[in-house]
């Protein structure tokens, strides 16, 4: 009961959140965005056809009006029909998010958790030459941009100049085989270069725990090392570990998935919303701001209920 | 004899001690503890080279002729083309050359901007924490945090119809968010000691006490937050130029690497390798010399 109350309370909190966001990118994105009259009239239209078309497209009403309109269409997950290709909005997502999800979760899920036992390690051995090997591999991975680790690693794997052992590009996929090659490059890719943020951070906050009485403490009883990362160390850095992993899933699921769907040639969200960008596909862009925007609200709501989870001192009110 | 060459060094490193004690300012310990830190001077050096090979380009000493074509279609590299050329024949030595100066364009205007920027939302949203403002500044951050970073890129270009500048326009309306956060919780901290209220008490006008009195004591962070600011512009130029909402008139290695996507699968890695290795070492340095930068300047980081 307590925790329906909160859940309620910080989703009306969220709402600020959520009308800034819309605004925002309805400001950026819509308003300002490129006008698709004449991208979807023919040649020579009369005044008539053009002053039709405004009317379909919503370009003829002032700017509250459309904003109000594009609230009610979020509220009622109802966004239209795509402009470009006059497919179902909705339709077009469901194939498309799908897609982006399979392609990044491998490497988001590995690269978090080779990252935090990765972390542990180095902590472990702190200013040791295991961990200054760690901590200098992870500077490299920050070091290089994930664009050319992408090239780099479709080169070594996939093309004839180098292992060629996977699809170099597209997203052909039948059968689970076909899936795991494809989704080999991007993943090792991704974990490379997750790695060098996320190993940092998680060894910056596993340290700080080590330095702690506490640890001290069960040290001097006599716990052994790995049940002592586990039990007083790992399960104390959890509320920064959380919020890193929960936090960065709605930015991975629309910007992580850009890159690499634009590079690989992958039917993805991210491919979609870039080329609605581009081209004014107003119906699209809406739908996917909108609903990332409420992405991040939940992740704030799920990071701050999990924080009671795991941390009994937290206190919902 | 062992002992009387042993005693200079000893006496030295002495001296060398007594010194740091002496000077008890907070940027001489660090300009200290900065100099003794090997990696981090290694990298100062590298991007003080990379600094003067972008001023050459400034002023026009060399990397002049990069647009021009120079060769024939993919030439090996040779003593007139030091890396070779590229698919119509431009030089690739002068086209990467000419880029170091366009990442240091792009890092010290983003990094500049954002820090000013976040340096005075954060100061005035720490200082009035709680009140309005502060909820307005918190909104505004968490606003621009919840909408996918290369969207709004792509929407600003598009907002500013292709303008050279919506890059750093986007970038900037991004990067201060961090570095605000920062300072803001700094400000907190440093609000509620003496050195504020005796400020108060003298009469001494608000805005002066954030701007003269508490920012500065940031500095530190404001320092260490545009180094990393600096870094993470230099690589979303790249990432940027690919998509084609970066550089628009001029050279960068993002527009070389997106060059080279073209001609790697035809099996000519020159361009690709020439801008993402200039690229490394460079991002690489600053790393090195931000991190320890942040060592120097907060004593209380374990590491």
């Amino acid at each position: 009961m307590e925790l329906l109350q909160y859940t309620l309370r910080k989703l009306v909190a969220g709402i600020p959140l959520l009308l800034g966001v819309t605004f925002v990118s309805f400001l950026l994105m819509v308003y300002f965005g490129p006008d698709q009259t004449y991208v979807l009239l023919g040649k020579n239209p009369t005044a008539a056809e053009i002053a039709e078309l405004r009317a379909q497209l919503g370009y003829d009403q002032p700017f509250f009006v459309r904003y109000a309109d594009y609230l009610r269409e979020l509220a009622t997950l109802d966004f239209g029909y795509s402009n470009s290709t006059g497919e179902k909005v909705a339709g077009l997502l469901g194939r498309t998010i799908p897609v982006s999800l399979a392609l990044i979760l491998p490497g988001f899920v590995l690269g978090n958790l080779v990252a935090i036992m990765l972390a542990l390690v180095a902590a472990h051995h702190r200013s040791g030459w295991v961990d200054k090997t760690i901590m200098g591999i992870s500077v490299v991975g920050m070091s290089i941009s994930f664009l050319i680790v992408v090239i780099a690693f479709q080169i070594i794997f996939s093309s004839s100049y180098g292992l060629g052992l996977f699809p170099v590009r597209g997203w052909n996929v039948h059968s689970f085989r076909d899936y795991l090659a494809h989704i080999a490059v991007p993943t090792m890719a991704s974990v490379f270069v997750a790695l060098g943020y996320n190993t940092r951070f998680y060894r910056s906050v596993i340290v700080e725990e080590l330095t702690r009485d506490h640890v001290r403490t069960a040290r001097a009883f006599g716990v052994p090392p790995a049940k002592l990362l586990y039990r007083n160390v790992l399960k104390n850095c959890l509320i920064p570990i959380m919020t890193r992993i929960v936090f960065s899933i709605p930015l991975i699921v629309i910007s992580g998935a850009l890159i690499m769907e634009t590079y690989f040639g992958i039917p993805g969200v991210g491919k979609v919303t870039f080329d609605a960008i581009t081209t004014g596909d107003q119906p699209v862009l809406k739908a996917v701001v909108g609903l990332t925007a409420v992405l991040f609200v939940l992740a704030q709501l799920v990071t701050d209920v999990l924080y009671r989870a795991v941390d009994p001192r937290v206190s919902l009110k | 004899m062992s002992a009387a060459t042993g005693l200079p060094a000893s006496a030295g490193r002495e001296a060398q001690a007594a010194a740091a004690t002496r000077r008890q300012t907070l940027w001489s310990k660090a300009a200290w503890k900065f100099r003794r830190d090997r990696a981090g001077m290694v990298g100062l050096c590298i991007v003080l080279v990379y600094f003067v090979a972008a001023l050459g380009v400034w002023s026009g000493w060399w990397a002049t002729g990069w647009a021009e074509v120079a060769g024939g279609k993919w030439n090996p590299p040779s003593a007139e083309h030091w890396f070779g050329t590229n698919l119509i024949g431009q030089d690739i030595y002068q086209r990467s050359l000419f880029s170091v100066a366009t990442a240091f364009e792009v890092g010290l205007v983003v990094a500049v901007l954002s820090t000013l920027l976040g340096a005075v939302l954060g100061a005035l949203a720490g200082f009035f924490s709680g009140k309005l403002t502060d909820e307005l500044v918190l909104w505004l951050m968490g606003v621009l945090d919840s909408i996918p970073f290369y969207l709004l890129v792509a929407a600003i270009a598009f907002a500013l119809e292709g303008n050279a500048w919506s890059m750093h326009v986007a970038m900037v309306s991004t990067f201060w968010i961090t570095t605000s956060r920062l300072v803001r919780g700094e400000v907190i901290k440093l609000k509620n000691l003496e050195f504020v209220e005796a400020a108060h008490a003298i009469g001494v006008p608000e805005y002066t006490i954030i701007f003269r009195h508490i920012v500065p004591n940031t500095l530190h962070i404001l320092l260490v937050q545009s180094t990393i600011t600096f870094v993470a512009a230099i690589k979303s130029e790249v990432i940027l130029s690919f998509l084609g909402l970066g550089v628009k008139d001029g050279m960068s290695w993002g527009l070389m690497i997106s060059e080279s996507t073209l001609e790697v699968l035809a099996g000519f890695f020159n361009n690709f390798l020439a801008a993402s290795a200039l690229m490394f070492v460079l991002v690489m340095a600053f790393n090195m010399f931000s991190d320890a930068l942040q060592d120097a300047l907060d004593p209380r980081k374990v590491s």
